[in-house]
């Protein structure tokens, strides 16, 4: 006997991630899910954008598998940050997200800066009622990254290339990696966190907030 | 990988609409599984495998239908199959695509035996 079921795998994720999104358009609260691979260079993106905030209110909560080195670099900005850690799991879920909740007073907050665990796949599937994605990628990652994982950089809103300084080292197709962002209707913003380029572009995103 | 996590709530959806059809075995699982969905799916079959055992739906096989990603160009309205090389809409090349399959991942529908039907089968057929 044969019974229709037609039930989401991830119904119980998706639901509570729907609620926390609606609570969050309430009090107005931009929510940006950062993904990227370790090294990558989310931290220090998120560490830029505090120094450059102004009177942008910024919280942060870091996604991490076992440590809180990235939350402490965080703290010395003297901003809210949780960290969560995931004892190994490879994405943040929305109820992890909804736990750090109770840690943080996002009322106050303009911005809310969610750092995802560092990989290019598995944080696709799970939303975390954000109102917007972003893809952190580097020069040394390669050009290949959009041609590879197009799911999670279909996902975002926004990819952001780092470590643009270096590139005149390494062998990166620039063009190549400008024409498959564009190739998938994306947003590119190239920086350096180390030399300061680019960010101001970033920080302009940040603040008009333009999904 | 975290398919592990995606298995169990899997074989909690199983177990759930096995009880409330009062079958005593379930013999198939099918699955709807996106391109993008990121889930492997011979790797939620080894899982599944494992953590079945024991359970009403022991043994059961897992068919999965993966649904290709298909766009939807917000432009013109053509629905297409993006390329890797080629998102753009093949019609009036807009970028403006927005995803319409290709993430789902659902459990479509199970195939179970009922203890008395599968009696009454089992007799008749002798
Ligand atoms: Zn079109």
């Amino acid at each position: 006997m044969q019974i229709p079921v037609v039930q989401k795998v991830l119904a119980a994720n998706d639901l509570l991630a729907s609620e926390m999104r609606a609570e969050f358009e309430k009090f107005g609260l931009f929510v940006v899910n950062i993904m990227g691979s370790p090294g990558a260079g989310k931290t220090s993106l998120i560490e830029q954008t505090l120094s450059r905030a102004g009177d942008l209110k910024i919280g942060v909560v870091e996604g991490d598998l076992a440590t809180s080195l990235d939350a402490e670099r965080i703290a010395k900005h003297g901003v809210p940050v949780v960290q969560i850690n995931t004892g190994g799991a490879c994405h943040l879920d929305a109820s992890m997200v909804r736990k750090a909740l109770d840690r943080i007073d996002v009322t106050s907050l303009d911005v809310l800066i969610i750092e995802n665990v560092g990989n290019l796949v598995c944080p696709v599937s799970f939303d975390l009622g954000e109102t917007a994605r972003v893809v952190v990628c580097s020069i040394p990652e390669g050009d290949d990254k959009v041609l590879k994982y197009p799911a999670i950089f279909s996902s975002a809103s926004v990819v952001v290339l780092n470590k643009i300084d270096i590139s005149p080292y390494v062998s990166f197709d620039l063009v190549k990696f400008e024409e498959s962002v564009a190739n998938i209707g994306r947003r590119l913003i190239k920086i350096s966190c180390s030399s300061g380029d680019g960010l101001e572009n970033w920080m302009k995103w940040l603040r008009t907030r333009q999904v | 990988m975290h398919e592990l996590g995606i298995t169990q709530n899997v074989l909690s959806i199983v177990l759930k609409e096995a009880a409330k059809a009062r079958a005593s075995r379930v013999t198939k699982v099918s699955l709807k599984v996106g391109e993008w969905s990121t889930v492997e799916p011979d790797c939620l079959r080894f899982y599944f495998g494992i953590l079945a055992k024991g359970t009403l739906a022991e043994g059961a096989e897992v068919a999965v239908e993966q649904v290709p990603v298909a766009y939807a160009c917000e432009n013109c309205g053509h629905e297409y199959i993006p390329l890797v090389s080629v998102f753009a809409c093949p019609r009036c090349s807009s970028h403006k695509g927005k995803l319409i399959t290709g993430r789902e991942l659902f459990v479509d529908s199970i195939e179970v035996e009922n203890a008395d039907s599968s009696s009454a089968k089992s007799s008749g057929s002798e």
